[in-house]
């Protein structure tokens, strides 16, 4: 968990400025002087990342505000929101500027953060690139926080992907699975940048649970054995469920064959695995108590053994193995800012992650082929 | 559970996930467990690898003390531990839960066979229980005279074969001190030897743990511009600091027989130092690491004689106060002879003789109730060699690196630079990194990372036998010489107040030199 203890003070320049790079810098020195006068001990500045996170609409700005407020003290950023008004009212592009203090345990202070926000009238992002290569901190990886997947690609293609080094997307945005392909293709676009996601992220304690079955002494045998895989989710979690077979499915070299209609409205998927032999796995909707991976059980049929990872709680699962006791184990629940500090993190370079985004729209193209409609 | 069973096929399920290292599932049996080390350290750092899933999901803790304590009352213990002292707080309760499950304990004295045989059987019936494949880790947190005869029994009762491919492992690992000059370090080695295999052993040094020490090497060989002048033509001396606020807090007895130089410049302060100077390694990889320490350590000067007095200063406290309360002098602890010569301070002058190190001093001090606790390398540049700024070079210093291995892990650089206005005044400003602050988090506790490493087979940053033995053998000519001194009749030992920075003979050591010890 991000550390709560850090404790705030927050300067902000009163007004929205003119979007002219040197005032900006100018007004956000001055921030830094001005906190500095307030202290005993000299505050410092860091930054590890130029944070650009692009948005829609003014009232989706306090949200960014608070991810960026409670990214701050784990992640020193320079963030940049990027802001197309929904509701124009004839202004140019301006800015406001805002520095996040946070007082150390040892008394010593930091300027951990610094938020500029731009807001312009629809049209402006064509503004937006340049104005981010000249807002970044020099020689500090700039990042690019994608989780509106409704914004206009051509701003992430064309003015973005030029600065960025790291994309970070949130396939839970996905309303539809049809919107997986979307961002899929989204992304492929950006390789070979470093490609991190939330959702997958928040798919952690699951993998790294089922993972964990078959450390040794159980081993991959059964893997190579499966017959059946099983996993539950929530209703409207179809993303997520879809990129969990897909690990599976990389991983494991199982090659998709077709797709069905599966129980409870859910999906099937046959797949045929390296042998050729067959194997099925169903995702099953259903409701229960759940964190926003949306997933409620992963279970694999291996001859007569079953390898099995059930959420009890939300914060808590049951671990099943055929060769000991079962076991309860935590689940961690991580907040979008926390996710945000793992992707920007080594978390946030896991080659993996690509590989199975292209694998999961493999295989909604596939169910989309046999239901005859997108979802 | 069947020891000679096949190993089993890798788990595909593990590519990608930052978790990738995780050890085979294991015991870890540790001896000495109702000692203050259990409770306070390995513990609270395995609740915390468990907090943060670096754990097997299998895994138990057996601990064996000679003490008679109920299982339960153990558990209760080291929960108390963990809540006080487990960098993950406040505890989980649904993970303590899980992790107190396998948590166990057995009574039994260090060299009774009877005992490592009710042992052994234990740990079958725990691997059957569990599903766990024999794999052991025997931490020896016990007395030092305890050391050898823990080995011996577990060789005795079979209980930790030499590494076979596709068997599972049995590793060691050893606390400090790692015998108490010399001779016993080497006669200690033989009789581990006699049933370990060397990779087997994993001699701790806490201090190798540590983030900072560990950051030393990426900050020197990932960082260009560090290495070229990382040498004597840049460097004009090097100062490595180790100070405590404690006195022996109801150590005497221990304390008495050790000493400042035993008890902290065998082990940590040589460590670092050997860090800090090596060369690079061809790979980071234990031995390759280890190859270089070595040299470092075989290339230290012995002092000679003649020299010995303006490079070397022992001290012991008076009384005096420590955060705003008096504390007694050193020989009126408990368990200290009130006519004690033990040193609780020590001061060194050194020199590594190699191409790099040529000419450079190295400053090491050591000492228990000085002002602050803190643990720094400072690496101390040249001047400019010709100053511009008339009668304001006064206010230029040189520069300084500074590593800050505890507290507040971090690394600063001091320069000059020019104060706002119309004078060209100069004064020295600090750009600092510090752990907590640049990457938001604390870094994990030392013993985390050691015995992480120590089950995943990692022993890069465990001492080896050659690097003990190369810095006993310089330590011991330092004790070597001073019982000489004594024996000569020459028992004067200079004293320093109980929160000061040590005794003036450490301070015109440096001055000799035109330099004085930094104020970390």
């Amino acid at each position: 968990m991000i550390d709560a203890r850090a404790k705030f003070e927050r300067f902000a320049r009163g007004e929205a400025l003119t979007v002219e790079v040197g005032e900006i810098e100018r007004e956000l020195g001055s921030l830094w002087q001005q906190a500095s006068q307030t202290s005993d001990s000299a505050v410092s500045r860091a930054v590890l990342w130029n944070l650009v996170v692009p948005t829609r609409g003014r009232a989706t700005l306090p949200r960014i505000k608070a991810l960026c407020d409670e990214l701050a003290p784990a992640v020193p950023v320079r963030a940049i929101a990027l802001c197309i008004d929904d509701q124009p009212s004839g202004q140019p592009l301006s800015a406001t500027i805002e520095s996040n203090v946070v007082s150390q345990p040892g008394g010593g202070r930091v300027v951990y953060s610094e938020e500029i926000t731009l807001v312009g009238p629809p049209g402006a992002e064509a503004h937006f690139g340049a104005m981010v290569r000249a807002l970044q901190v020099p020689g500090v990886r700039t990042a690019t926080l994608w989780m509106d997947a409704a914004m206009p690609s051509s701003l992430l293609a064309r003015e973005l992907l030029p600065v960025t080094r790291r994309l970070i997307v949130d396939t839970a945005s996905c309303g539809r699975p049809v919107e997986l392909r979307e961002l899929a293709a989204l992304a492929a676009g950006a390789l070979p940048r470093p490609l991190a996601d939330l959702g997958w992220l928040r798919l952690g304690s699951f993998r790294l649970l089922f993972a964990g079955l078959f450390d040794p002494p159980v081993g991959g045998a059964p893997l190579r054995r499966a017959s059946r895989l099983t996993v539950r989710y929530r209703h409207g979690g179809d993303v997520s469920a879809l990129l969990a077979v897909a690990w599976l499915g990389l991983l494991l070299d199982w090659r998709p064959m077709r797709a069905a209609e599966g129980p409870d409205r859910g999906m099937r998927f046959d797949f045929e695995r390296p042998g050729g032999d067959p194997i099925q796995a169903f995702l099953i909707p259903g409701e229960a108590a759940c964190d926003r991976s949306a997933i409620l059980s992963i279970e694999l049929t291996s001859g007569r053994d079953e390898y099995v990872v059930t959420r009890t709680a939300v914060d808590q699962a049951e671990v099943r193995v055929p060769i000991a006791p079962p076991k309860t184990v935590k689940l961690d629940a991580a907040s979008d800012a926390e996710l945000c500090v793992a992707a920007l993190g080594p978390r946030g370079r896991d080659p993996l992650f690509a590989r199975c985004l292209a694998y999961a729209a493999r295989l909604w193209s596939l169910e989309a082929n046999a239901a005859g409609s997108l979802r | 559970m069947d020891a000679a069973a096949p190993p089993a096929l890798p788990n595909p399920l593990r590519e990608g996930l930052v978790e990738e290292r995780i050890p085979e599932p294991a015991v870890m049996v540790i001896f000495g467990a109702s000692g203050d080390l259990a409770r306070r350290k390995l513990l609270p750092a395995l609740y915390s690898l468990t907090r943060d899933r670096l754990l097997p999901s299998r895994f138990a803790v057996l601990g064996f003390g000679r003490h008679a304590l109920e299982e339960d009352a153990f558990r209760e213990e080291m929960r108390r531990g963990c809540e006080e002292f487990a960098r993950r707080r406040p505890l989980d309760a649904s993970v303590w839960a899980a992790f107190a499950r396998n948590v166990f304990y057995q009574q039994g004295a260090y060299d009774d066979p009877a005992a490592f045989q009710r042992l052994k059987v234990r740990l079958d019936e725990i691997d059957h229980a569990l599903g766990l494949p024999g794999n052991r880790v025997f931490y020896l947190s016990t007395p030092p005279s305890a050391f050898a005869p823990v080995i011996r029994s577990l060789g005795q009762a079979q209980l930790a074969p030499r590494p076979t491919p596709g068997r599972p492992f049995a590793r060691v690992i050893i606390e400090k001190p790692f015998g108490v000059d010399l001779d016993t370090a080497r006669a200690l080695n033989r009789q581990v030897h006699e049933i370990l295999d060397e990779r087997q052993i994993y001699r701790i040094d806490h201090y190798l743990g540590k983030e900072t020490v560990q950051n030393l090497l990426v900050f020197r060989f990932a960082n260009g511009i560090f290495e070229p002048i990382w040498n004597n033509h840049f460097i004009d001396h090097v100062q490595i600091t180790g100070s405590e606020t404690v006195g022996v807090e109801g150590r005497g007895g221990y304390f008495e027989q050790a000493g400042s130089l035993r008890d902290m410049v065998q082990n940590h302060l040589l460590q670092v130092l050997s860090l800090a100077a090596m060369e690079p390694p061809v790979a980071f990889e234990a031995d390759g690491v280890r190859d270089e320490k070595l040299k470092v350590l075989k290339a230290l000067r012995q002092i000679a004689p003649a020299d010995f007095d303006r490079q070397v200063v022992r001290a012991q406290y008076a009384a005096g106060s420590i955060a705003g309360r008096g504390v007694p002098a050193y020989r009126a602890e408990p368990g200290v002879d009130p006519r004690s010569t033990t040193e609780t301070y020590v001061a060194l002058k050194l020199f590594i003789d190699t191409w790099r190190w040529a000419g450079v001093p190295f400053y090491l001090r050591s000492g228990k109730r000085l002002p602050k606790r803190v643990t720094e390398i400072a690496i101390v540049f040249k001047e400019a060699p010709h100053l511009l700024f008339g009668k304001r070079t006064e206010t230029i210093r040189p520069n300084v690196l500074s590593i800050r291995i505890q507290p507040d892990e971090g690394i600063a650089l001091n320069f000059g630079s020019k104060l706002p206005g119309p004078a060209m005044e100069v004064a020295p400003v600090s750009m600092e990194f510090r752990y907590g602050s640049s990457f938001g988090v604390e870094p994990p506790e030392a013993y985390e990372r050691l015995l992480l490493d120590c089950l995943l087979g990692d022993s890069t940053l465990f001492t080896r036998a050659d690097e003990v033995e190369a810095s006993w053998s310089w330590v011991s000519r330092i004790h070597q010489r001073w019982a000489e001194q004594t024996a000569a009749g020459d028992t004067t030992l200079p004293g320093y107040a109980a929160g000061s920075w040590g005794p003036q003979e450490s301070d015109r050591m440096l001055a000799a030199d035109g330099r004085a010890w930094r104020l970390p």
